[in-house]
């Protein structure tokens, strides 16, 4: 006999039906795959990177495989939001999907308007790419510095009522200032990690692989890094953190989760094994079963010490532009609390 | 799709276990002859599969993507379909290791097919460069029920004419030359395909094998205004149109098409093919 178990998750006042979500650049529209599954069995989708006007993408060899890994340069290539209201989101209502836009511009400004036009369109929640490294302007350039970020977090966040997530670049000396900045400029909740910067040379042809130079690294070879950089966020913040980055097994989405995310992202696995999500749905359903564990929200945090996950503010996005830092005093310094716990880990060693 | 009919098909895909049933070749050639009925009934010729080296491609993460490979022979009431492929690198060095009796995992048949040859008229001529050969195998055996068919067939080496005698056995006449000279003619394909059409005796041409080679394809069909239909090879990470890695550039408009879904098979005049 199988014993119940409840996978739903709740952030920023939004019930989702598990937390396995879709990873943005991985997953299209979700047409790709439509064939396979239904679509509202996933916790959501976030779909491909969407811009104010269409965006072409760049020229040359946009992917090419690594150890454990791939890199890619596609650019952001999208048919814009216009397009995405009037073709995809119809059809995806259909579905029954559960969706969350992410979004990018060029400007602070190109930001705010695909945010004003998504706005009472029905959609989940937006996220907001501050992190690809593959486009000159926008993209990475707002997600590298704690200003940057907060600026075009707070922008966005006049020109919308929508549950706002923001998605962080790993590319970052201290990804807890970037997040904390964030968490102050409004934000809703953090999705972490985007890709790795990185590349590749052919020695046949002495050229880089990729038509431009540089790419994200994504896939297992990345998740180590994800996991450490959640960890850090989770302990950071008091506004949920969606975990991503090589997830790939249900084991590793338990991970996340017991390093404090509340749900989790399934990204380049997608491109290897279309089903992954699903499996990955029903592996973690099946560790809970085996393991006595009726929520999955019990899982969130597992893994840290006993305090060490903030309670999260409010929830509802009524607050979120009113929450004040002062009256909580900030969780203890991320630094600390890794040393700290490096030390309990070498003792145990 | 332009002006032109499009007689291509694609139709769905799905995910198959195939039990490998032969396994040979020489030197880093491989020919691989597989069961796996669900993909043989729904493939056409044109069309391809991803194919993961490792039968439990999500377990061992590394190598992480799968190969895409197109059909070179299919066999929908054996349920049967063969690959063939060069062994290049770490994935195709791993799946060289596949016995008789293994799993592999595919998603298939992916892409647009050639087109009916029903829809074209005259004579059909076959132009394949190396590991761009298998392909046209399919094709011959597709065509040949409804056209006249001939193919011309080019690769380094008298070695790496991979298909050659696959090509042959469907019983179409075929044109070989080899930049060393150790099978028919020294040269390229571009040469006795140049002749063909002088000769005005080429209906339509279906060409696969390197960029280069099938920009010079385009170009000579264009010049003596013979439609052209070219398959395309392209790095690519998913194969079924999610990850936009495997773009080509449209021709006469800005943008790109995806080879996997929109592809692999272009008609020629749709898609920029970088030459030499």
């Amino acid at each position: 006999m199988a014993a119940e178990v409840d996978l739903s998750t709740e952030l920023f006042g939004i019930r989702f039906r598990n937390p396995v979500w879709t990873a943005s650049g991985c997953f299209g529209y979700g047409r790709e795959y439509a064939g396979l599954f239904p679509l509202r069995e996933l916790g959501a989708i976030c779909v491909k990177g969407t811009s104010l006007e269409p965006w072409e993408g760049n020229p040359g060899t946009r992917v090419t495989e690594t150890p454990g890994g791939m890199l890619n340069a596609i650019g952001l290539q999208n048919p814009g939001v216009e397009h995405f209201l009037k073709v995809d989101w119809p059809w995806l209502q259909e579905q029954g999907a559960t969706v969350v836009v992410n979004i990018v511009g060029r400007t602070v400004e190109e930001y705010a308007a695909v945010a004003r036009r998504l706005e009472g369109s029905g959609v989940a929640a937006l996220e907001l790419n501050i992190s690809c490294p593959n486009v000159k302007e926008g993209g990475m350039a707002f997600g590298t510095t704690p200003r940057g970020a907060a600026e075009v977090t707070a922008a966005v966040r006049k020109a919308t009522t929508l549950p706002l997530i923001v998605k962080l670049s790993p590319n970052v000396t201290d990804v807890v200032a970037i997040a904390r900045a964030v968490e102050d400029a409004g934000a809703d909740g953090i999705s972490l990690i985007n890709t790795v910067l990185g590349m590749s040379i052919d020695i046949r042809r002495r050229k880089p692989h990729l038509g431009n130079v540089f790419g994200g690294l994504s896939g297992p070879a990345i998740k180590p890094i994800a996991l450490r950089m959640v960890w850090q966020v989770a302990g950071a913040v008091r506004i949920p953190v969606i975990g991503i980055g090589g997830i790939t097994t249900w084991e590793d989405a338990v991970e996340f989760l017991m390093a404090g995310a509340r749900a989790v992202q399934v990204g380049t696995a997608c491109f290897v094994n279309p089903r992954a999500p699903l499996e990955i749905i029903r592996g973690i359903r099946d560790f809970m079963v085996e393991t006595g564990v009726t929520r999955v929200t019990d899982l969130v945090g597992a893994a840290r010490p006993q305090g060490s996950l903030p309670e999260l503010t409010g929830g509802s996005r009524e607050n979120a532009s009113v929450r004040s830092r002062g009256t909580a005093p900030r969780p203890h310094s991320e630094a600390a609390e890794a040393l700290r716990q490096f030390m309990k880990d070498a003792d145990r060693a | 799709m332009t002006g032109l009919k499009d007689s291509r098909t694609r139709g769905e895909w799905v995910l198959e276990t195939a039990r490998v049933l032969a396994h040979t070749g020489e030197g880093d050639l491989r020919k691989l002859v597989l069961q796996a009925p669900e993909i043989a009934r729904r493939a056409v010729a044109g069309q391809f599969v991803q194919v993961h080296p490792m039968p439990r491609p999500l377990a061992g993460a590394d190598p992480l993507l799968r190969r895409p490979l197109s059909f070179c022979e299919i066999r929908p009431r054996e349920g049967i379909i063969t690959l063939m492929y060069r062994v290049v690198g770490k994935g195709t060095r791993i799946l060289a290791a596949a016995r008789p009796g293994d799993e592999l995992d595919l998603l298939g048949p992916l892409g647009h097919s050639f087109p009916d040859p029903r829809a074209g008229r005259g004579r059909l001529v076959l132009v394949g460069g190396g590991l761009g050969i298998p392909p046209l195998v399919a094709a011959a055996h597709w065509a040949r029920e409804y056209r006249e068919v001939e193919a011309v067939i080019g690769a380094p080496t008298r070695f790496y004419l991979a298909g050659a005698e696959e090509l042959r056995a469907a019983g179409v006449p075929v044109t070989a030359v080899t930049e060393d000279g150790s099978e028919g003619a020294r040269g390229l394909v571009t040469e006795p395909l140049q002749r063909l059409l002088e000769e005005g005796r080429v209906g339509e041409v279906w060409a696969c094998g390197p960029e280069a080679m099938l920009a010079a394809v385009k170009e000579l069909c264009a010049a003596a205004s013979v439609p052209c239909f070219v398959s395309v090879a392209k790095h690519m990470a998913c194969g079924f149109g999610a990850c936009l890695g495997c773009t080509i550039p449209r021709a006469g408009a800005p943008g790109y098409l995806k080879t996997c879904q929109d592809g692999p098979v272009f008609a020629a005049e749709e898609v920029v093919l970088r030459g030499c």
